[in-house]
């Protein structure tokens, strides 16, 4: 399978389990969706820890603009008023629709846990197939301890009243992928 | 609390009250209903029966070497700052978590979900040593809200209405909740439990994973309590059957390819969470996690070196084995089983809580196979099931009277079919046509949901070399392998096979020595007495003698083909020829699509709409499915599809005298499809669907007629006509 169609085949994957997937030239462009989307959604807080050191001007200043508080570190003391997660993802799996997040650090953790929204930029040159392709990086990480590895697959769901589909449980209400063109 | 019946009794007045509950009823044969096509959906384009041989094959190769794994698994997780420990049984482990939350001065508690902890009581232990433990899975919170046990090892709370859950979250939250907005119901559990989760010093979460390799543990949740319980408190304990060590991560991935496709018809669970080591938490003292990782044996161990039963240990606890059981999907999970759900739970239970919890529950099997075949790992599970029910019989020392009596009878031919001659002379007041006028007075009157056939005066047996004749020239040499229905209830059955074969001039035998297959022992647990008649038609049957052994009885075929291998294997020489006789094994419509290739012209067609029934034993245990189907159009019916083909008709063997409350549901489910389908006749290729189709299509005095396949073909064959 060629790029163009694992990338298509990672949009419906990912949109068969309700993940909201966009395109995006640049990571300046992640910043204006993400507070966009904060700011429509009455969000109060946008947590980017770990966010890529030459676009954190952009997004400070449009946090600002838009009277959201942007935090990057110490999510902890946060934990009750996270709204919106911002991160980059590791890898994409195409088969499943699934993001690969290192996830050892806490900050980046509770992100993409504790968030009411969470938006992953996945850069398409980390697209991979599927998880077997992943096998000997996943190893490779395993084998240097400590380490939270998570994949993540659409929002938080459960089906535990009535067989009902409920998105939003425990983890984020929903899950926006960017597609970064790298 | 859980509460399983002890005794058939009890058991008997469980189920009669789980049948009129309406909402479980409704909510179980929805889902009986969407899982297979969710399953199907997800596995689109993959080759389960492929990835399952790999799962089993890989499990295998494991379990032996259990302690070693846990070994390797112990020193990467202490090298990478983890406290590894061994109970050897549930209450060591609840011990030594119980340990763990006092040493580190815990004492909230948020749990995701473990079936390894529902298996120890742990949230009992920690309460009784004065912890506060939450349940954190919506699912569990709810049962454990309500004091129950879970009904679905992936969907605990699939026996709850909304109702039933707004009605709690009422009392929980002291707030009325709307029990249509389900979305509103679930925010109530986010909202109290994320409470609990920012409070609590320690967290309890299960494994799905133990990787050797590299001291991983992976986890899969849905919902993401499972990444919320392994990373806000300061503590996290995961307890972890030694089953769930793997090799390496290739072997976790494998097994993560199909369990939510299997569980749930999902490609993948929402998450997984890898965890090696302490990873960072900012709650801990030291900026670290702590973790500790405990394995429970519990007899696992021993149950690897268990030549028999050491294959339960492959499973991964999809759940799919009561996801496509017929039982489960009438009475639901909290009576059928005891910790563990469904065909699993059926044998688990005996191993893990005790033959007492099992004795009953056990018996409930109608050996429909659903199970077997939707297990990703390939566990033979109804055999074991069966087995589990011998161990206990074996046990207890007294046997019902039935099994007393089988065990006299069954194993020595010449009674059993003495007895059944006689049986037919002293029915004699009773019949009325080929059925039985009323049943004797010990049947009570929940068996009158089918009207049951009259033994024939004259086996066919008796009557074989004129019902066969000569056949000059013959291009085939067979031997029939009648069945007790067969021959001395059906022997038209028999008969209309001979009309058949002979126009198409096959020789065919009916070994006289042959005796009944052994099905109803082994349904029975009696596995010595299986054994013996297994011995006894092998020897009657030589397999070198013929060019095909042909059954008119899918589950005899299946019993023969499947189970006799597994009976005889130790014994020297004997396994061969059993391997033979499996082989040189067909039922009718592959013999007439396949090896006598009939084709239409052969019929006089023209006949009319025609339903099939797939015997369990036929479509599962011989994996015969479009012979029959392509041979009713050859013959010229116009086959209509029903739902649910493939689904049990309740039959069972002696499963529709020990439960006549569930088979009659599921016969009269099995009816009701076809008469949707609008057909005039019912087609089928086994005496025991016969019995059960015909007599419950003549108790409701429906039109219906219920054939079996070489009827039904024999009655359109042309020179059959001429001959007449």
């Amino acid at each position: 399978m060629d790029a163009p169609d694992l990338l298509q085949l990672l949009r419906e994957k990912a949109e068969a389990v309700q993940v909201v997937v966009q395109e995006i030239p640049d990571l300046d462009a992640a910043c204006r969706y993400t507070v966009d989307l904060t700011r429509s959604q009455g969000g109060a807080t946008l947590a980017a820890p770990g966010w890529d050191p030459a676009s954190l001007p952009v997004l400070q200043d449009l946090c600002g603009k838009a009277g959201i508080e942007l935090l990057t570190e110490n999510l902890r003391a946060q934990a009750t008023r996270l709204h919106t997660g911002l991160t980059l993802a590791d890898w994409g799996l195409a088969e499943t629709g699934t993001l690969v997040l290192e996830s050892s650090s806490e900050d980046r953790r509770l992100a993409t846990m504790l968030t009411e929204t969470h938006v992953a930029v996945l850069p398409v040159s980390r697209l991979q197939p599927e998880v077997g392709a992943l096998e000997e990086e996943l190893n490779r990480l395993m084998q240097s301890p400590p380490r939270y590895l998570a994949f993540i697959t659409g929002a938080s769901r459960t089906a535990d009243i009535e067989r009902v589909l409920t998105l939003g449980v425990h983890g984020p209400l929903e899950l926006h992928l960017l597609l970064l063109k790298d | 609390m859980i509460q399983t019946a002890q005794d058939l009794k009890d058991y008997k007045k469980k189920l009669k009250h789980a049948l009129k509950n309406k909402f479980l009823r409704q909510a179980m044969a929805t889902f009986a209903t969407a899982y297979p096509e969710g399953r199907a959906r997800a596995f689109a384009g993959l080759d389960f029966e492929a990835l399952r041989g790999e799962i089993a094959r890989g499990k295998d190769e494991t379990l032996p070497h259990l302690e070693e794994l846990y070994a390797a698994f112990k020193e990467k997780a202490e090298a990478a700052g983890a406290m590894v420990y061994l109970a050897k049984t549930a209450r060591e482990a609840n011990e030594i978590i119980a340990g763990i939350a006092k040493d580190g001065g815990a004492q909230r508690i948020v749990k995701s979900k473990s079936m390894t902890a529902e298996e120890t009581f742990l949230n009992d232990h920690l309460e009784e040593e004065g912890l506060e433990v939450v349940e954190t899975d919506l699912g569990e919170w709810i049962i454990q809200l309500r004091r129950e046990g879970p009904s679905h090892m992936v969907m605990p709370a699939i026996h709850l209405s909304r109702q039933e859950v707004a009605e709690l979250f009422t009392q929980v939250t002291g707030e009325p909740q709307d029990p249509e907005d389900i979305g509103k119901l679930v925010k109530v559990a986010r909202q109290e439990l994320r409470r609990a989760f920012l409070e609590a010093d320690m967290g309890i979460s299960g494994a799905n994973f133990a990787i050797a390799d590299t001291g991983t543990l992976g986890i899969m949740t849905n919902e993401g309590n499972g990444r919320l319980v392994t990373t806000l408190p300061r503590i996290h304990v995961a307890l972890v059957g030694l089953d769930k060590l793997v090799p390496d991560l290739k072997s976790a991935l494998k097994i993560l390819q199909v369990l939510p496709k299997n569980a749930t018809g999902q490609v993948i669970t929402s998450y997984v969470t890898w965890i090696t080591g302490p990873t960072e938490c900012k709650a801990a003292p030291s900026g670290f996690k702590d973790l500790h990782i405990v394995f429970l044996d519990n007899g696992r161990l021993a149950l690897s070196r268990d030549p028999v039963f050491g294959e339960v240990l492959r499973c991964i606890r999809c759940g799919a084995c009561a996801n496509v059981c017929p039982v489960y999907s009438l009475v639901g999970g909290h009576n059928y089983g005891h910790v563990y759900i469904g065909a699993i739970g059926l044998i688990l239970t005996y191993f893990y809580h005790g033959r007492k919890n099992d004795r009953a529950i056990v018996q409930n099997c109608l050996n429909c196979l659903a199970c077997k075949a939707v297990c990703p790992a390939g566990i033979n599970l109804p055999l074991l099931i069966k087995r589990v029910h011998g161990a206990i019989l074996a046990e207890e020392g007294e046997r019902p009277l039935k099994n007393r009596l089988l065990r006299r009878v069954l194993a020595n031919r010449r009674l059993f079919h003495f007895l059944l001659r006689r049986a037919s002379l002293a029915q004699k007041p009773l019949v009325q046509g080929k059925f039985i006028r009323h049943l004797p007075f010990f049947f009570g009157e929940e068996h009158e949901f089918r009207k049951l056939p009259a033994i024939v005066r004259t086996p066919l047996r008796d009557r074989w070399t004129e019902v066969m004749g000569k056949v000059d020239n013959p291009r085939l040499k067979v031997a029939l392998f009648g069945g007790c229905l067969v021959d001395f209830v059906y022997p038209e059955q028999g008969e209309a096979l001979a009309r058949v074969l002979k126009a198409k001039q096959v020789h065919m035998d009916f070994p006289l020595e042959q005796s009944c297959c052994g099905l109803p022992a082994k349904c029975m647990g009696e596995m010595e007495v299986a054994k013996e008649l297994a011995l006894q038609n092998l020897k009657a049957l030589d397999p070198t003698e013929y060019d095909h052994i042909l059954v008119l009885c899918a589950s005899c075929g299946s019993h023969i083909k499947g189970t006799y291998p597994l009976l005889l294997a130790q014994e020297p020489g004997v396994g061969v020829r059993v391997q033979q006789l499996a082989a040189k094994l067909m039922d009718f419509s592959s013999f007439m699509t396949e090896v006598l290739k009939v084709k239409p012209e052969e019929f006089l067609g023209g006949k009319g709409k025609a339903a099939y029934h797939a015997p369990c034993h036929l479509c599962r245990g011989l994996k015969v499915t479009q012979p029959p189907r392509q041979l009713l159009d050859v013959a010229g019916y116009e086959y209509v599809q029903a739902k649910n083909e493939e689904v049990c008709c309740g039959m069972g063997g002696t499963f529709s005298t020990d439960f006549p409350e569930l088979s009659a549901e599921l016969l009269k489910s099995k009816l009701d499809n076809v008469a949707a389908t609008g057909a005039e006749i019912l087609v089928t290729d086994c005496p025991g669907c016969v019995l059960q189709l015909r007599g419950g299509m003549e108790q409701r005095q429906d039109k219906i007629q219920v054939k079996h396949m070489a009827e039904a073909v024999a009655e359109t064959w042309k020179e059959g006509k001429k001959e007449k």
